[in-house]
């Protein structure tokens, strides 16, 4: 199992329903790109980070692991617009107000990230397939996902294995070695994947499959508190940040 | 590269959206349609997904020596068809957004359109090419390979522009700033990528003939579908397979 989805297994906020937990990373992460990135993106970042850390239960360390991530594609992003091609300066020159639009851009790439990562530390993704049906996804394509899901994982550690089992044997000890070794890696991914389809269809054909994969879903209920509380959470960053952008212009 | 979360402004994200909406949803209905009337190929679909988001996670050695992920599209494309590609790419951005934190749910849209659809169309569209005018299979798929990872990172190229203008020069500008950006490691790594589906292709036609025949690779091997030339070094490469 991924870390990411192993948190959320775990996490204090896995009994709530995964509407709830969707509106508030979700509506973060649009307060995020949605409002000034200077100082709303700041505001949204800081309270994602609160609600991370604090109610969510979120261990700092795990939180960092999966932030840096995004964090390296946002600064590898942001670098970029702090030059400009052609104009008066030469061919590329320092571009005017560069360093401001790449830290408003970082400051709300990061703030966004942290809202998605809310959501995906509090809710499994297997709490949340099964339910996207009744959103309207058609149930083939959830199915399929589904099935993605599960043996995504059985295969993912079969490829660490074969992975271990390659350097054993010296799989890696030259570039043209680890490339064979390379070939081999995603030749036996679809072997195996292959194969863990044909078990599993054994499997549910013995189980009368009709087509249908049915799944238990854990029960939960909507809470109108927390929603109340959400919302109220999004109206205190949007009219702070514009009562602060006043104040600071 | 997936466009990070946050990176694009909310007008382009949604125009991103709207614009792989229609090949999403045409993947969709195939998707669907396909599992109504064969209810075990949810499984078969599943695990292509799986393999998909498998590959995209395998590290690649690149020339200038770092390391980068293969985007999957071209092999995808060649063994699944662009329709269904669509859907298991958007379903694998998807994952790689809440499982692994690349990408994002707001760029999303922009992601799809370059590695669930330009991607494996082109990719696709070379591969078939080459195919109808007598290449061989593993020049095919090499090429298949090499530009369906090159298109994906030219469209993303065009996306950052068009949403980060370059103050100096515009639109023109800015796309020769990301795509000379992305040219330093995205031309070594479309020709790694071409080489590892190349051999990821040729033992796949050894060990799992009876797959490649369900999915139709082998079929156009054996020269149903496919053009003389096509039937010609097909032939060559079946009587290979078997001999083997």
């Amino acid at each position: 199992m991924l870390p990411i989805d192993a948190a959320a297994h775990g996490s204090r906020w896995r009994r709530r329903h995964p509407g709830e937990k969707a509106v508030l990373g979700f509506g973060l992460t649009l307060c995020a790109v949605a409002l000034p990135a200077w100082p709303g993106a700041a505001l949204v970042g800081t309270a994602t980070l609160a609600v991370l850390l604090g109610p969510a239960g979120v261990a700092p360390r795990l939180l960092w692991r999966a932030f840096r991530v995004p964090l390296g594609f946002c600064v590898t992003g942001a670098a970029p617009l702090l030059f400009q091609v052609g104009g008066a300066g030469g061919l590329v020159s320092p571009a005017p107000d560069g360093p401001l639009h790449a830290g408003e851009l970082l400051l709300r790439t990061s703030a966004a990230s942290l809202g998605v990562l809310l959501f995906a530390f509090t809710t499994p993704v297997s709490d949340v397939l099964p339910r996207l049906v009744r959103a309207g996804v058609p149930a083939p394509v959830v199915d399929v996902a589904l099935v993605m899901y599960r043996i995504g994982f059985l295969l993912l550690d079969t490829v660490a294995r074969v992975r271990q089992a390659q350097h054993a044997r010296l799989g890696q000890a030259s570039r043209a070695a680890a490339w064979r070794s390379l070939a081999g890696l995603g030749a036996t991914a679809f072997v195996r994947a292959f194969d863990r389809a044909a078990r599993l269809q054994d499997g549910l054909a013995g189980r009368g499959y009709d087509g249908t994969l049915r799944v238990l879903v854990p029960r939960a209920e909507v809470s109108r508190r927390f929603l109340a509380a959400t919302a109220g959470l999004l109206a205190v960053l949007v009219v702070l940040t514009y009562a602060l952008r006043g104040l600071l212009t | 590269m997936h466009i990070a979360e946050g990176y694009l402004p909310p007008a382009h994200a949604a125009a991103w959206a709207v614009a792989s909406a229609p090949f999403v949803v045409h993947g969709v209905r195939a998707l669907t349609r396909e599992v109504r009337s064969n209810p075990e190929s949810t499984l078969l679909l599943g695990a292509s997904g799986a393999f998909t988001f498998v590959l995209s996670a395998l590290k690649i050695p690149s020339v200038t020596g770092s390391c980068s992920h293969p985007t999957g599209t071209g092999l995808g494309a060649i063994l699944f068809r662009p329709p269904i590609m669509a859907v298991l790419g958007t379903i694998t951005l998807l994952f790689q957004a809440l499982l692994l934190a690349h990408g994002g749910l707001t760029t999303l849209g922009a992601n799809v359109f370059s590695m669930a659809v330009v991607g494996p169309w082109a990719g696709f569209g070379t591969y078939w090419l080459l195919r109808r005018s007598g290449a061989s299979l593993m020049v095919a798929v090499f090429f298949g390979a090499f530009v369906a990872d090159l298109s994906t990172y030219c469209v993303t190229s065009v996306q950052l522009a068009l949403a980060f203008p370059d103050p100096g020069s515009g639109i023109p500008g800015a796309l020769a700033k990301f795509g000379s950006i992305f040219a330093l490691t995205q031309i070594p790594l479309a020709v790694s990528e071409g080489l590892l589906t190349v051999l990821v292709m040729r033992l796949l036609t050894q060990s799992s003939k009876a797959e490649l025949l369900r999915l139709g690779v082998l079929s156009k091997l054996t020269g149903k579908g496919g053009s003389k030339g096509a039937e010609a070094g097909a032939a060559g490469e079946e009587k290979e397979t078997v001999t083997r």
